[in-house]
């Protein structure tokens, strides 16, 4: 114990002082204002933490600075509202989602298929192109005519915005009714599987680094057969499940909204990972600008889809009463009233933002700190993030736990999303300040270092919240009478301010490692 | 005699420069096996690139009977190749034991193994909690070799075992090593000569990445001439 002491000195000793400070600071606050910026503070870490951390993860192990992270938190947060407030929207999506992402499955068997392919050089070249660009048009052609009921964001009366409101008030809005009548269900169907084959298969091409597995086995098809088998139950039972959907508790749909939101935000990475990002292993200024250009494509597609208003999303109905009984003046008063408000020390704290999101972000932190320590994926991520060769001399299928990392990874950061989607509310912009936000907590935690993450993300979100609070509020200098107001402009600049010290003081940030 | 590994003119490019030339390596089965030359020959990549770690352009390696050039390095891994690398790679942020178990191939390996390698390094049972950073240079080299048995390999390929050894230690590893080589094949990378001589069988001369000399130790050990020729003064 004392050598740990010993060798952490220097952290330990900057973590101190910052509490003495932060105490010292908070002298002059009454313990009601203490409490709620407190909880705040650790609301705002604990999201930024999902961020932080995922983006931690995927760095430490794959060495990629994933600079999408932020919008692919946003497109967390709106696919979660899809499913909340349209679930019908989302059942309709499940076919043609599923019909697509089938043909990535097959990334072993393509390499052995482009063995068996003859061609001239240049025409190697071309068909990895071709391919692409005949999966697109296809797609450009099928999808407008698949029948999705979704919303119109040119009509107010049909737009999320207006959605969102009534699901708020607690009423539905009826779904559109759509059918197939531009396109036959087959051809629909036949013609997205194709996207699906030619748009993957073409991509798989450009990945010059891929080898051949040893031999093919019924495993390298069974995710395409499970997936082929989801579009096709989704498609049959598609208003069985809508209605089922519709007919739930709003707290069940949103708790399934928020594990959608997170399955897919994996699926996502995965696919992220396999398509796009592989290719680039060894050019890392190329997987900057891939990132950042997905990131632009991302706000593009999240614009055009769900528009550029902000909205709200509804909290589930336990965090959403207002009734007599309301605020609730403890737990079992909150529990019975499903206040969204409860008294604290004489705060008033918003049950949903202040105590369920820091509570998750713990359950979040400990469950990804479990995997790393004490399961065998977990020993494989802290081995590779050393010596990705060595593991992979030891047998071990390395880039197995490179996608498994980064769909984790982008896992966490749309959990992230949809989760406070219905404390920010919506908007194309919530990803950029937060993976700022999730840098410069990474900065001062460590940047691969996982409990530098929690720690960076803590004290960003107090930091942050504190600094508010003391716009209005004024710090007292101790031992002396003067009050010192930070002006609003102070609260972002805080967080860098900090970040610059601890940097100066620890080159590795808090918890980092020399490398 | 049988030949348990079979490189066949191999070249193998790291970014653009064109390291192995070509390099013949034949290793017949239950033998050691060293690989010789100077600084930058090519002998680590040689190994390298029969694991495919560094995957050859050109040429054969023939393992088991089993062309591998070209399959990803874990699928040759697990064929039943044990890799010591220079400079031992030990996970710094896993402690002993988990540097073991993560050589498993199959569950269980770990504890099947664990009394043989105990038998042959006492000191690692000592030292299992330990984190991997806290390991003297020896007991890194000990938990790398250990790391090599856990799976079921009948190949191992030991990257300078006495490179930074005091001789006390080197003394062990070369016990260990001619231990090791009556289960299975061993081919070793040696700048130390001496060492390479007492515990090889068979040589294989690299120099500037081709293979140039290779036969049966005991004929090297007696010909000074190419032994300062090839390694410089022996």
């Amino acid at each position: 114990m004392s050598t740990f002491f010993r060798k952490n000195l220097l952290p330990l000793a900057t973590l101190i002082v910052i509490i003495i400070f932060f105490l010292a600071a908070a002298q002059g606050m009454n313990s009601q204002d203490f409490v709620i910026t407190l909880l705040r503070g650790l609301s705002v870490g604990a999201v930024t933490f999902l961020v932080a951390s995922g983006f931690s993860l995927i760095f430490g192990l794959l060495d990629v600075l994933n600079l999408a992270h932020g919008t692919l938190f946003m497109i967390g947060a709106y696919i979660g509202w899809t499913v909340f407030v349209r679930p019908d929207t989302f059942v309709d999506l499940l076919t043609p989602l599923a019909l697509a992402l089938s043909g990535f499955t097959l990334r072993d068997v393509y390499p052995l298929l482009s063995d068996r392919i003859r061609l001239s050089l240049s025409m190697k070249r071309i068909l990895p192109w071709a391919l692409i660009l005949v999966s697109a048009l296809l797609f450009i052609l099928v999808l407008p005519r698949y029948p999705i009921a979704g919303w119109n964001l040119d009509n107010y009366a049909q737009s999320p915005v207006t959605y969102s409101y009534m699901a708020d008030q607690g009423t539905r809005l009826p779904p559109p009714t759509v059918a197939f009548d531009q396109i036959s269900p087959a051809l629909a169907i036949g013609g997205l599987l194709l996207v699906s084959l030619l748009g993957s298969f073409g991509l798989s091409l450009f990945d010059q680094s891929a080898r051949r597995s040893p031999q093919l086995t019924w495993r390298s098809y069974a995710s395409f057969v499970i997936l082929l088998f989801i579009g096709l139950i989704t498609f049959i039972f598609n208003d069985a499940l809508t209605n089922f959907l519709l007919g739930l508790n709003a707290n069940w749909l949103f708790f399934i909204a928020v594990i959608v939101a997170t399955l897919s935000g994996a699926g996502l990475g995965a696919l992220m990972e396999m398509t796009l990002i592989r290719p680039l292993y060894s050019r890392p200024i190329y997987q900057l600008m891939l990132t950042i250009g997905l990131s632009a494509i991302g706000v593009q597609i999240v614009q055009a889809v769900w528009g550029r208003p902000e909205f709200i999303m509804p909290k589930p109905t336990l965090f959403n009463g207002s009734g007599a009984s309301c605020p609730a003046t403890n737990f079992s008063s909150w529990w019975q009233g499903n206040c969204s408000t409860i008294l604290l020390l004489g705060g008033r704290v918003r049950v949903y933002n202040e105590i369920l999101i820091p509570i998750i972000g713990v359950l979040v932190l400990i469950a990804v700190w479990i995997l790393l320590q004490r399961t065998r994926l977990g020993m494989i991520i802290r081995a590779g993030v050393q010596d990705r060769e060595m593991v992979e001399a030891l047998g071990i299928n390395v880039r197995r736990a490179f996608t498994i990392v980064f769909a984790l990874g982008v896992g966490l950061a749309t959990l992230g999303g949809a989760l406070a989607a219905p404390s920010m509310g919506l908007s194309n912009a919530m990803g950029e300040s937060l993976l700022l936000d999730a840098l410069i907590a990474l900065a001062i935690g460590g940047l691969t270092s996982y409990p530098g993450a929690a720690l960076g993300s803590l004290l960003v979100g107090l930091i942050q919240q504190f600094m508010i609070q003391y716009g209005q509020i004024g710090i007292s200098i101790p031992f002396t009478s003067l009050v010192l107001k930070p002006t609003p402009p102070i609260v972002p600049a805080s967080t860098v301010l900090l970040m610059v010290i601890i940097l100066l003081i620890l080159p590795n940030g808090l918890l980092g490692k020399k490398e | 005699m049988q030949t348990i590994l079979d490189v066949q003119g191999i070249h193998t490019f790291i970014g653009q420069y064109h390291i192995l030339q070509g390099v013949d390596v034949r290793v017949p089965a239950g033998s050691i096996t060293a690989l010789l030359g100077r600084n930058g020959a090519g002998k680590t990549t040689t190994l390298k690139s029969i694991l495919g770690l560094t995957p050859p352009r050109q040429g054969k390696v023939i393992l088991d009977g089993r062309e591998v050039q070209g399959m990803r390095s874990f699928d040759i891994a697990a064929m039943g190749i044990g890799f010591v690398p220079e400079h031992r790679a030990i996970f710094r942020d896993l402690s002993v034991e988990e540097n073991l178990k993560l050589a498993e191939r199959a569950k269980g390996d770990y504890v099947r193994k664990r009394d043989f390698i105990f038998d042959l390094f006492p000191d690692l049972k000592r030292l299992i909690a330990l984190p991997g950073t806290s390991l003297s240079g020896g007991q890194q080299q000990m938990l790398a070799i250990a790391r090599a048995l856990v799976a079921d390999n009948n190949l191992l390929l030991i990257d300078e075992p006495s490179e930074g050894l005091a001789p006390v230690i080197i003394e062990h590893m070369m016990s260990v090593i001619r231990q090791l080589s009556a289960q299975s094949t061993v081919v070793l990378v040696e700048q130390n000569f001496l060492v390479a001589s007492k515990l090889a069988e068979y040589y294989v001369i690299i120099e500037e990445g081709r293979s140039v000399r290779s036969g049966m130790m005991k004929d090297l050990v007696s010909d000074k001439a190419a032994i300062h020729r090839y390694l410089g003064a022996a």
